[in-house]
């Protein structure tokens, strides 16, 4: 099987759902899996907006997601984590930039990160950009 | 009801959506034994689509999908 890695960089909550379905259900299929949380994707991991279901939608899709009784991507990436090969990493960066420590996100995370790690990891993975 | 071997787990997952049937029951294949029948209740029906061809590409065997009043038993065993 192979290994691939999603740079989830988008905050809409239809985005993130799709790729952490597909990343989940390709981590349990013998695939190593690893997602890269940047930008807007990796606020959508904040404690607080997580708590208040905050998320950005893009549209009624999203805003219905959260209504729904559909399982919400941290509670489907941390199912993947327990059975599958799926690591998350935080973006140093946005981090820094924004003075954030780990522990504002929900406790998801394998490592903080900066870009050159991640290139390391994913040099011979499949790339998928959202 | 349809007659087959007896699960030695059932999963009700009708209620939830893609993919929670699926990794409720991928949860429970790691549980159990090798040579287990499990078996998950969805009343999603992409997922009774989706789940068996997960449970191909995993290399478990699919005893059946059975469509009740308004929900699917989907039955696995455990192959490795």
């Amino acid at each position: 099987m192979g290994k691939l890695a999603i740079v989830l960089a988008s905050g809409e909550l239809e985005k993130i759902q799709a790729a952490s379905i597909i990343a989940s259900v390709a981590s349990t299929l013998g695939n190593e899996v690893i997602i890269f949380a940047t930008m807007d994707g990796l606020m959508a991991f904040r404690k607080d907006i997580v708590e208040k279901k905050a998320w950005k939608t893009a549209g009624d899709l999203g805003k219905g997601m959260i209504e729904a009784n559909v399982p919400l991507f941290i509670d489907t990436l941390k199912q993947a984590k327990e059975v599958g090969n799926l690591k998350l990493y935080a973006c140093g960066m946005i981090m820094d930039m924004l003075r954030m420590k780990i522990d504002e996100f929900v406790d998801i995370f394998d490592d903080v990160v900066g870009v050159s790690a991640f290139l390391g990891m994913v040099e011979d993975a499949k790339v998928i950009f959202i | 009801m349809t007659m087959e071997a007896e699960s030695d787990r059932v999963i009700d997952a009708r209620g939830s959506y893609c993919p929670g049937p699926l990794m409720e029951l991928i949860k429970a294949i790691k549980e159990e034994e090798t040579g287990k029948i499990i078996e998950v209740w969805s009343s999603d029906e992409s997922s009774a689509k989706d789940i068996p061809e997960w449970v191909k590409k995993a290399g478990h065997e699919l005893i059946g999908v059975f469509k009740e009043s308004d929900y699917w038993r989907i039955v696995v065993r455990k192959t490795k």
